[in-house]
């Protein structure tokens, strides 16, 4: 009851954030030197003609102007008009945040369990060979580039064993997927499409290795100081003192002790994967929200930026949120 | 049960190495409980950590620990966990911390049933409930499902003990069970363990510090000094007339409520890096001679006696002067104040109320409930009550780190914070006036910056007061010349200094500014018994001083016995009684008074001292103030007027009291001794 109280209020907190950084977003963006309708004219337009272009996207109008018109639209759920591609910005987008969020969803799911499986392992053999080999992979993985390690991961895996897809879209369009949330493996599961199942999984194994091999370090190394930290805790010696199974020492004494500090760094890691989707999906060629977004921002592509910053802060705040939530259910001490 | 044989062990890490144990032999049987005694860094934890076999790592053990015939330093990984728990249990030190901070305290408890005693969750669940009330808690069903931060110490410590008896342990072991708690519930908690020997015939290993404290409940008790059993014998025997000059010295160093001056012992415990041999103790020792810092005394049983045994050439045969009444007239503080009240008062408090408002919504804890209290230059006075009665709530108000809710306080007549309805300085002349009072904290180490040295750290006050570095130095070599220390101390930092040492920086850093004021505030309740009588003495000596009044806040009635002239006891936030500190401690008046009188420990006790006698029914968390006399859910003389009626200080005698039935109590103690 205390956690809905805290979530209601915490979701209120939330308008006054977004209201802000659809402010901020929407000034930083001009304060940017680059004209967008320059962009979309090509070199021998006039300048009656990039005029009539303003006109048209309504940049002719004051600042005020056009702040409030596009804060009107988003109360109304219209993002505006692309100037680069003509279309609505909210039907592109929700074309582009399904892939993208199944692609960061499951790589951080898989990284934490990773992370928690390993660096607990880890911490009880620390300072053997087998902790010290686990945080050089680890660290050596988080030093690589991620699209260097796409790269390496397509050649490996496609070029020379052959057993993924190439880097060419998020499914075999062979298997008639019906598009329903734009995230093919959920889609491929809600239409039960058999083959559309296998070649969604067998596309997004190298994408997601990729993320996963890149935001596995630090998590594991927060979970491998913290389950150190319980394990040499009085309470922990008290535990085993008391004689109590192995079994029983580590899922009630360790496991939840050590998780609990985890959920604001995940938090911050699935940040982090949402920018470093960016890379990733290039490589891939995923079409994702990442590629989108980067070209609304090379292009000065107004409306997108905004959307796009807007729901890049959505998803921190949300995820914070989550995280926030987790953190209380895992330590009873966290009053909400 | 237990059998102790010879058992070394050294440390041995790089760069240092430590004689931890030397040749410890002792044991415990069946239904006995025996006292381990010493200070810290003498061996105790370790002793009982061989038992479980958690020895630290690099640590190398000779010698046999038999539990029930078997060699724990021998056993493999099976056999030790299932002697662990099984075999011996150990409730830990500081229980809060050894209590699963995300684990209900029931499932803990469940934990040990079911591994332990093979039982199935919903019977566990039930046994654990009954576990609960067998060490005394009270709505038992409601606490299992408790998480241990919502625990207060004593409920912990009682957690902790059904954790451990719930292994269903042959021996069980508690490593400074009552150390942080205060005497009612010391007693109360010890009484578990006599409890546990008595009905289900377990071995108890009590570890200590404070030999008289615990010797009550022993059956035997063994006294270890460097890693060395210097004595063992029949507690009430060691107890009466100890024969080892440092049992002596440890009987020595704890204070009476009888009102005997203690005798602080120079030195500290030697750091061992191999097996001594010599005597261990010899550098502080009265009756040293050459032999005893040339051989190692062997441990021989005293002459005449069964089981009683000490390791000196020099076995001191006289009782301690423990019965002797305290030697006349020498209440070290403030001799100064024999006449009446002088005019400049140092401290006023005037009907002072502090309520701690909860966060949200209405409501809050009544931290004190109305104190008027009014203290002279040259004067000290001694607070003592229960954990949660107020103290330090007291001490935050005198210093001005809380503000009263209604009432005044004044330091030196002005006001340190906003008070309603008065006038307070501000900026530079508040931080002038803050200057004037100054507090000692009760844990030495804590209360000093880690990142400053020992020498900025005492400096800190006159710096803020804009003296001159010269000027600084000065004050600070004389105030350090006064605490004993060498100068040598002022480069290093909080974490180099032992407790002692850190407590007399913790006064030299109040005393360096010259205040009216110094509060001190649970000063020696963190320290070793050998290094508080050290710091006993020169509190007691600080507080001397004819120019300057002293506030000593204690749950241990025995330290403010020492030098304070006067004594208030607080209550639940009021006063329930106050006076002359030998008219209180001697003719106490207040039930309340008689009960902390009562459960405190008592050298040479002879039981049902005089004057004491009342038992309270409850525990302090459990008791709520009501609209009448705070104490009336735990009185044992209770009536519907003490109920209703709200209790007023009256004067009896010397004291004053705040219970209507002072006069008849005398009578009604007696009869309940014959009815109990």
């Amino acid at each position: 009851m205390r956690i809905f109280r805290f979530v209601i209020r915490r979701l209120l907190q939330l308008i006054p954030v977004l209201l802000g950084v659809v402010l901020l977003a929407f000034l930083l963006v001009r304060v940017l030197p680059g004209d967008p309708v320059r962009s979309i004219l090509g070199p021998n337009a006039t300048e009656e003609d990039a005029a009539a272009a303003r006109a048209r996207f309504g940049l002719d109008r004051s600042l005020w102007q056009q702040f409030l018109d596009y804060l009107g639209g988003l109360l109304t759920g219209d993002f505006g008009t692309s100037i680069q591609s003509g279309s609505s910005v909210g039907s592109e987008m929700a074309l582009r945040v399904g892939p993208t969020l199944e692609l960061v969803v499951i790589s951080v799911t898989i990284a934490l369990v990773v992370a928690t499986t390993l660096g607990i392992w880890s911490a009880k053999r620390a300072n053997r060979v087998g902790d010290h080999s686990v945080r050089m992979f680890a660290l050596a993985g988080n030093s690589v580039p991620e699209f260097w390690l796409g790269l390496v991961l397509v050649l490996v895996g496609y070029s020379i064993l052959g057993w993924f897809p190439a880097p060419n879209g998020r499914v075999d369009p062979d298997t008639n997927l019906t598009p329903l949330t734009g995230a093919d493996l959920v889609d491929a599961v809600l239409t039960a499409n058999g083959p559309a199942i296998a070649s969604a999984t067998a596309y997004l194994v190298l994408p997601v290795l990729t993320l996963v091999v890149g935001v596995v370090a630090p998590l594991l190394r927060s979970v491998r100081a913290s389950a150190l930290e319980v394990l040499h805790s009085e309470s922990y010696a008290a535990a085993k003192a008391h004689g109590l199974r192995d079994r029983t020492l580590h899922r009630g004494y360790l496991l939840r002790a050590t998780l609990v500090r985890l959920p604001s760094l995940a938090a911050l890691v699935f940040g982090t994967a949402i920018g470093s989707t960016v890379l990733v999906e290039y490589v891939y060629s995923w079409q994702g929200f990442g590629q989108w977004a980067l070209r609304g921002l090379l292009y000065r592509d107004y409306p997108v930026v905004q959307a796009s910053v807007l729901l890049i802060a959505l998803c921190y705040v949300l995820v914070f949120l989550i995280a926030d939530v987790v953190h209380a259910i895992l330590d009873p001490r966290v009053r909400l | 049960m237990l059998s102790i044989e010879n058992l070394s062990v050294a440390i041995r890490r790089p760069g240092r190495q430590v004689a931890a144990l030397s040749d410890v032999s002792f044991a415990v049987r069946p239904g006995e409980v025996v006292g381990l005694v010493g200070e810290s860094g003498g061996g105790k934890s370790m002793v009982a950590r061989a038992v479980v076999g958690l020895l630290p790592g690099g640590s190398h053990a000779t010698g046999r620990v038999l539990v029930e015939g078997a060699d724990v330093l021998r056993m493999d990984d099976a056999a030790l966990a299932a002697h662990r728990g099984r075999g011996a249990a150990i409730c830990f030190q500081n229980p809060r911390g050894a209590l699963s901070p995300t684990r209900t305290i029931g499932r803990q408890l469940v934990d040990r049933l079911t591994t332990h005693q093979e039982m199935s969750g919903d019977r566990a669940r039930e046994a654990a409930r009954e576990l609960f009330e067998a060490v005394g808690i009270r709505s038992a069903q409601r606490r299992l499902d408790a998480y241990a931060h919502e625990l207060s110490g004593g409920m912990a410590q009682r957690v902790m003990i059904s954790l451990a008896t719930g292994c269903a342990p042959g021996l069980l072991i508690a490593d400074e069970p009552t150390t942080g708690l205060d005497v009612t519930l010391t007693r109360e908690i010890l009484r578990q363990f006599r409890h546990a020997a008595d009905t289900d015939e377990r071995a108890v290993l009590l570890i200590s510090h404070d030999l008289a404290s615990i010797a009550e409940v022993c059956d035997r008790v063994v006294v270890l000094y460097a890693g060395t059993v210097v004595e063992s014998g029949p507690a009430a025997q060691v107890l009466r007339e100890p024969a080892h000059p440092y049992t002596r010295a440890l009987l020595r160093s704890v204070p009476d409520v009888g009102g005997r001056p203690v005798v602080a012992t120079p030195g500290t415990m030697p750091l061992l890096t191999r097996a001594p041999e010599n005597c261990p103790f010899v550098a502080r020792c009265a009756h040293a001679d050459d032999t005893c810092a040339s051989r190692r005394p062997p441990t021989e049983p005293l002459a005449g006696t069964g089981d009683w045994s000490l390791a000196c050439f020099h076995p001191q045969t006289r009782p301690l002067d423990a019965g002797t009444p305290p030697t006349p007239a020498t209440p070290v503080g403030g001799a100064a104040v024999a006449g009446p009240v002088p005019q400049r008062a140092v401290l006023e408090i005037e009907d002072a109320h502090v309520v701690y408002r909860s966060r949200f919504g209405s409501g809050g804890h009544h931290a004190l409930r109305g104190v008027t209290l009014r203290l002279g230059p040259g004067e000290t006075l001694g607070v003592v009550g229960e954990s949660g009665c107020g103290k330090s709530t007291l001490a935050k108000l005198v210093m001005g780190l809380v503000a009263p809710t209604s009432g005044t306080v004044s330091v030196a007549g002005q006001a340190l914070v906003k008070q309603p309805g008065r006038p307070r300085p501000r900026g530079r002349a508040l931080r002038r006036a803050r200057t004037r009072a100054q507090l000692v904290f009760q844990d030495p180490i804590g209360s000093l910056s880690p990142r400053r040295t020992v020498g900025d750290s005492i400096a800190e006050p006159l710096r803020a007061a804009g003296l001159s570095a010269a000027e600084r130095d000065a004050r600070v070599a004389a105030v350090l010349d006064r605490m004993e220390l060498d100068r040598a101390i002022l480069r290093r930092y909080p974490h180099e200094l032992s407790g002692g040492q850190a407590q007399r920086i913790g006064i030299a850093r109040a005393l360096v500014g010259e205040p009216d004021l110094i509060v001190f505030d649970e000063p020696t309740s963190a320290l070793d018994v050998t290094v508080q009588a050290q710091i006993l003495d020169v509190i007691a000596d600080v507080a001397a001083d004819a120019d300057r009044a002293s506030v000593f806040i204690s749950h241990d009635l025995a330290t403010v016995r020492g030098f304070a002239d006067r004594v208030v006891v607080l209550y639940l936030g009021r006063v329930v009684e106050e006076g002359p500190v030998d008219v209180v401690f001697d003719t106490p008046r207040h039930p309340y008074t008689r009960a902390l009188l009562g459960s405190a420990p008592r050298l040479g006790a002879t039981a049902g001292s005089e004057g004491a006698g009342v038992e309270l029914v409850k525990d302090l968390e459990e008791a709520d103030a009501a609209a009448g006399c705070p104490l009336a859910a735990r009185c044992p003389f209770v009536t519907d007027r003490c109920r209703s009626e709200r209790q007023e200080l009256q004067s009896y005698g010397e004291s004053r009291a705040a219970c209507w039935r002072v006069p008849e109590l005398p009578a009604l103690i007696g009869r309940q001794a014959v009815t109990p």
